[in-house]
């Protein structure tokens, strides 16, 4: 039961935009996940198309105000390399660690961007990959992974050392069906976005299931492929809630709180942009820019896919240490950050 | 049952489908022809790759900013489907009603275009022309955000006239005016503004947005218009209503039915100085389309049911456009489980055989028949074909092993070889002298040896060989 000061108090209102639209350089292309270093530097993966050229794969480092700190990483399968980018994570010393879906193997890079390593192979037993994808580091500082086509999640050292393993694939307690997002909590708990089962579900530090929350729904509380899960010091939990194109907010026993729907403004990068292409700013001033009309379907990656502020393929999850909460938005290209109020 | 009752269902399923596996003919011959019709017909709840798994992987299946994008989620889906005649219907209309991206420039409209299809496809035309006029994509490519009441643009309701219902020499100059006149003030929400992004391919700042109808009533012309001989207050609805009525628009469209799914007729110009094929099959489409009220579905069931359909003097008259071979052959492979990164690649293999799914060459579609191969396509498709259907690593490859262990036989003959290769892959009837020259080459190895429940590397490579030169065969090449 969630009490109304409760809610209150836990509900997040919006803040600002970060990023915008560009194939290379300083701007997002089908960002998929996003970290942030000590010293506030946040990196954007960007995992753009298969079929475009090799340097709109890349990560873009900025801080939340819009400043530009460069870009790393390019398309191919050489080192410091992507094909299928999909989760990024920083250890205590703002070391990056990158999966990649398609390569099956985990990229590590100098907090400037340079690569340092490379480890992981395609398979399926212990130790091996088939679809490496969320990734954070636990309390311990080693890897958890979501080797999500092997409907599993791994624990490594941060050199790829197999550590342990659990789940397997299925809809039960403690089964997974290609989880994706994955983190964990101050008790070194863990979370992990059970996407093809449309649930959260919670296990011990050592793989042992304790919890689930959600079910398959548009409901409040209800999901539809979550993607991003992230969970505050006191344990109230954010969900990337992909196939709804919003984001819930719920209480530590799984409760239902708040949902989001995204109310992106023009960001820095998108003002600057505006403001040399005076037509094309002009027109969007005049334009209607929530229109109502009948959708094709009930579906609100439709309803997402013509009103621009609302969120569409919200993916990630980052929760600052000031609890402010940064949603990457894979079809948008950009950042919405929300705070507590 | 007749002997060749499976062969004339791998007929129904190479036209209304994308060709069928023999273990689908097997279930198919089990229900008979009519059976199976009705179940091609079926069309209600299409079974398919789920669009979010497509979408978790290809992320640009989301939001289509690269102009190909959707051609690759179509292909997912024509690959996938369990209800293949949907998507056969979706080519088929994309043919008529060919929308591009070059003019378009935003690729989520022309998704939503081929969505539109496969909702309306099996309906009644008058509401399928009608869904295509209102379709953003399709005003866009034929400028109907243009057309004022104070200022009408032809483009739209000349081809409207000319290549969507009744073809050239059929109606008048006047008509086309008047046709304009009433799709006046048929726009699409912020048109101003997504006209200025269409202009500059912006995709900035925040990626594409998508496009809505909508109806401007202060740029319609309410007033009086003569269309085909009618006089009234007409708005587009009316214009289609009266379209659909005329003889010359159940001419039109069966003939495109019937060159699409029964035996290639020259290109559409050509049409009005050329007469069709088989005028008769022409006469009995344009008798059950103004019976069912023009029900597409209850022509295409004539037509599937036809003696001229069913006839094998039609059979393997059809060259397979490049989206239904590359189709068909995936779907024999049985590799595409998941979504994979190299999707793409197949999508460009079609393009290079020369057809890119919503980026046809003008308004007028594709030519289709033998427009299909020249020298350079030709080899494009059977190297295609060769590669996916002799890569000895895919589930197809492997039921195909499977076949020849379960022979039990230590020896099987070349005869066999080629017997169980042509089944495997649609239940293939081939050309007398083409089948010598295939048990020629499974006999230089001796036909392929079993030991156990083990082919040897050898009878591995025998039997891929034979795939390969099978999918070089014009039976192959052809549907």
């Amino acid at each position: 039961m969630v009490t109304k000061n409760e809610r209150i108090e836990q509900s997040m209102h919006y803040v600002r935009t970060v990023g915008m639209t560009t194939m290379r350089g300083r701007g997002f292309y089908f960002p998929v996940d996003t970290a942030m270093a000590s010293n506030g530097r946040i990196y954007v993966l960007n995992r753009s198309l298969e079929r475009v050229v090799a340097d709109t794969i890349r990560v873009t480092m900025l801080n939340e105000d819009g400043e530009y700190f460069g870009i790393f990483g390019r398309g191919g399968e050489g080192d410091g390399e992507f094909r299928w980018p999909c989760g990024i994570a920083l250890d205590s010393n703002d070391r990056v660690f990158i999966t990649d879906e398609h390569l099956n193997r985990i990229s590590i890079f100098s907090p400037d961007g340079e690569f340092i390593g490379k480890w992981g192979a395609p398979g399926d037993a212990e130790g091996f990959l088939k679809g490496p994808a969320g990734i954070t580091v636990d309390g311990d500082g080693n890897l958890l992974i979501s080797d999500s086509q092997n409907h599993r999640i791994q624990k490594f050292s941060k050199d790829g050392d197999f550590i342990s393993a659990f789940g397997t694939e299925g809809d039960g307690d403690g089964e997974l069906n290609l989880p994706w997002g994955i983190t964990t909590n101050s008790d070194s708990e863990i979370f992990v976005a059970d996407w093809g089962n449309d649930r959260i579900q919670k296990f011990s530090h050592d793989g042992k299931f304790i919890a689930k929350y959600g079910s398959s729904g548009r409901d409040n509380g209800q999901f539809v492929r979550p993607a991003g899960v992230t969970v505050s010091q006191k344990g109230y939990i954010y969900v990337a809630d992909w196939g709804n194109e919003r984001i819930q907010i719920l209480s530590p026993e799984g409760n239902f709180i708040q949902k989001l729907r995204g109310e992106a403004t023009d960001s820095e990068w998108a003002n600057d942009f505006l403001r040399v292409n005076v037509e094309e700013a002009e027109a969007r001033e005049r334009a209607d820019m929530e229109p109502e009309f009948e959708f094709f379907n009930d579906d609100p990656h439709e309803e997402s896919s013509h009103i621009e502020k609302l969120f569409w393929g919200p993916v990630s999850l980052l929760l600052d240490g000031d609890e402010r909460l940064f949603i990457t938005e894979t079809n948008r290209h950009r950042i919405q950050v929300y705070k507590r109020n | 049952m007749p002997e060749n009752q499976i062969d004339l269902i791998a007929h129904l399923m190479r036209r209304g489908g994308f060709g069928a596996t023999q273990q689908e003919l097997e279930d198919y011959t089990r229900i008979g022809y009519e059976a199976s019709v009705e179940k091609l017909l079926d069309t209600a709840t299409p079974t398919v790759m789920s669009e979010y798994l497509i979408r978790r992987y290809h992320p640009d299946e989301s939001s289509l900013l690269g102009g190909l994008s959707g051609a690759d989620a179509w292909l997912y889906r024509m690959v996938t489907t369990d209800t293949p005649l949907l998507e056969k219907m979706a080519l088929f209309w994309h043919g008529i009603f060919a929308t591009g991206y070059p003019k378009v420039l935003n690729a989520k409209p022309l998704a939503d275009q081929i969505r539109m299809f496969k909702r309306y496809a099996m309906g009644d035309l008058n509401t399928i022309l009608v869904q295509m006029a209102k379709d953003p994509a399709m005003i866009i490519w034929l400028d109907n955000q243009q057309n004022h009441k104070d200022s009408i643009n032809e483009n739209f309701g000349r081809e409207l006239l000319e290549l969507f219902s009744m073809g050239v020499g059929n109606y008048t100059e006047d008509d086309v005016k008047e046709c304009a006149r009433a799709f006046t003030g048929w726009t699409i929400g912020n048109c101003e503004y997504m006209e200025v992004r269409s202009a500059r391919d912006s995709d900035w700042p925040y990626g594409r947005i998508s496009w809505h109808y909508e109806f401007d009533q202060s740029d319609h012309d309410n007033g009086e218009k003569e269309f085909l001989g009618r006089k009234g207050n007409f708005n587009g609805e009316d214009i289609i209503d009266i379209i659909c009525q005329e003889e010359a628009t159940a001419r039109f469209i069966a003939r495109h039915i019937y060159h699409f799914f029964v035996a290639d007729e020259p290109p559409v110009p050509q049409w009005p100085y050329q007469p069709p094929r088989d005028p008769e099959a022409i006469d009995q489409l344009v008798k059950v389309y103004f019976d069912s009220k023009y029900d597409i579905r209850e022509v295409m069931r004539f037509l599937f049911n036809s003696d001229f359909f069913k006839s094998e003097d039609c059979w393997y008259e059809k060259v397979k456009s490049p989206a239904e071979l590359v189709t068909g052959v995936m779907r024999l492979t049985g590799a595409v489980d998941m979504p994979r990164y190299d999707t793409f690649s197949k999508q460009l293999r079609m393009q290079y055989m020369g057809q890119t799914l919503s980026n046809p060459p003008s308004v007028e579609g594709w030519d289709g028949g033998t427009a299909w191969i020249d020298t350079g396509a030709l080899v494009e498709r059977m190297n295609f074909a060769a590669e996916e259907l002799g890569n000895l690593t895919t589930p197809g490859s492997q039921q195909l092993f499977d076949k020849f262990v379960a022979e039990n036989s230590e020896q099987i003959s070349p005869d066999r070889v080629i017997d169980i290769c042509l089944e495997h892959i649609g239940s293939l009837t081939i050309h007398r002298d083409t089948r010598l020259k295939l048990v020629e080459y499974a006999n230089e190895n001796g036909g392929v040896r079993v030991d156990g429940n083990q082919l040897d590397e050898l009878g591995k490579d025998t039997i891929s060989g034979t795939v390969k030169l099978i999918a070089s065969t014009p039976e192959f090449q052809k549907a």
